[in-house]
């Protein structure tokens, strides 16, 4: 077998050396055995398999066997192949515990669906000789948007008026984007940090990883919704706020917070972020609101979010001034 | 409106037992009564299933599952004095979103001028995530009235 590959690698990529030859899969369905040094081969295209991805939660290294980094043989482009992992897992938000599943099919539909639509990560799915839906992915070269928010080195206030404004427009337009999948009956599923990305060259932003699925009572999209308010909060605060952590952060100024300040689901964040800092608009503060343990009244759709949202961008921009 | 002729919305949950035995101590022996138990199914999604060998198996399982409690429902009200010919069953699959939709699209194709729903006491934040379908019929019914039994 490792000749087979040693011939594939000799013939296609001559100038490719590996330290191991493994083998050719055609099914991919015992995706554990495939590893650094095989190929995977998809309707005559070559996959070279460099390392399984890994995700760092904790600190810890969790290794994603599922989900192969790979050089595409033929044109030497570095790809990301999802194979074929239907897993049921608990998603734990706050105290809430929603079973989730990994869904293939959902990403592959999801994949045609955006095709050009550079809001997304960009890929194509394709059938292993078993069947088996694997999900070949571009690899999205950028960093997570949160990393980005966290690593501008100023103080709130400069970060607020200075980049807030262009972030918050760019964030809006990944927005759009989520409501335009819900308008097409399709949901992210998994709206975390981790799953916003800033491209290095356009400076886009781009949503990835959409094959979580999940059931609901009667709307659809509240997970979605509740993921951008998240993120918002995150990148209007430019960290997260607890308890915990607002005495380094605000110094000797008193702060008096009530439960209805922290978050409906994670119930030690700050979400009351005016009160942190008083130059947050209200007319956005408001909107976190709605994430709050205080709200009485949540948006349904991503339409109702943007339309408070949209005006928010224009007070900053006024609001500068009176500050600088 | 005729307020006497009743939409019970059903599921399989305790709650909706406990709405239909409500409805079924309150107008029991009364005349003039009308009543609909109404069950909608919108079945799980295809994405959650590895194939479609178990995803038929689990629509089969829910059809199944919902004409078995129709049937205990119909009964049920049956002992509290309602006339069989003043009973009916019915059980809707949806593939739209919404379920409450459904029950109030039901109620106006139908004339009925009271339904009622079972509520079974989630959190806020479940509500975001997930929505209430007692709470979208609070607010978006018309021309009815609603009776939420908790």
């Amino acid at each position: 077998m490792s000749k087979e590959v040693k011939e594939l690698v000799k013939t296609i990529r001559p100038g490719l050396s590996l330290g191991e030859y493994g083998r050719v899969y055609r099914d991919t369905s015992a995706f554990m055995k495939i590893s650094y040094g095989d190929v995977i081969e998809l309707k005559g295209q070559h996959y070279l398999v460099l390392r399984d991805e890994s995700e760092r939660s904790f600190g810890i290294e969790d290794p994603k066997y599922w989900v192969k980094r790979c050089i595409h043989l033929e044109s030497g482009d570095r790809k990301i192949l999802k194979l074929v992992f239907h897993e049921k897992f608990t998603l734990k938000l706050g105290d809430l515990e929603i079973p989730c599943y990994r869904s293939p099919r959902k990403e592959a539909r999801i994949l045609d669906l955006v095709r050009g639509d550079k809001r997304f990560m960009q890929g194509q799915s394709c059938h292993d000789a078993k069947g088996n839906v694997v999900r070949i992915l571009d690899v999205v070269r950028g960093k997570r948007l949160d990393h980005c928010v966290f690593e501008i080195e100023k103080g709130h206030r400069d970060y607020f008026f200075q980049d807030f404004p262009r972030i918050l427009g760019k964030f809006m337009d990944s927005c759009r984007a989520i409501g335009m999948l819900h308008e097409k009956r399709e949901i992210h599923g998994d709206i975390r940090r981790d799953h916003l990305w800033r491209e290095y060259k356009s400076g886009r932003y781009v949503w990835i990883d959409f094959d979580y699925a999940y059931e609901f009572e009667e709307s659809p999209f509240g997970l979605d919704i509740f993921g951008l308010g998240n993120l918002l909060i995150y990148l209007a605060g430019k960290q997260i706020y607890t308890a915990a952590n607002i005495e380094r952060i605000i110094g000797e100024r008193r702060v008096k917070l009530e439960e209805n300040d922290f978050s409906l689901l994670y119930r030690n964040r700050i979400v009351n972020l005016r009160k942190l800092f008083p130059y947050i608009p209200q007319e956005l503060n408001l909107v976190f609101l709605h994430f709050s343990q205080g709200a009485e009244v949540f948006y349904e759709t991503v339409e109702e979010f943007l339309r408070e949202l949209e005006p928010c961008l224009d007070i900053i921009i006024e609001r500068k001034e009176g500050w600088s | 409106m005729n307020y006497k002729k009743i939409l019970i919305a059903a599921d399989a949950s305790e709650n909706a037992r406990r709405a239909v035995d409500y409805v079924g101590r309150i107008v029991g022996r009364s005349p003039g009564f009308e009543i609909t138990v109404l069950y909608v199914i919108r079945h799980a999604e295809r994405d959650l299933f590895p194939d479609d060998k178990s995803w038929q198996a689990r629509k089969r399982h829910e059809k199944e599952e919902a004409l078995h409690v129709l049937r205990e429902l119909k009964e049920l009200l049956s002992t509290k004095g309602l006339e069989r010919g003043t009973l009916s069953t019915d059980l809707l699959e949806i593939t739209d979103f919404s379920i409450a939709q459904a029950i109030m699209d039901y109620q106006k194709n139908g004339g009925f001028g009271t339904i009622v729903v079972g509520r079974r006491g989630m959190s806020k934040a479940e509500e975001f995530l997930f929505g209430s379908i007692s709470n979208k019929i609070v607010h978006y019914a018309k021309n009815c009235a609603v009776w939420i039994i908790e």
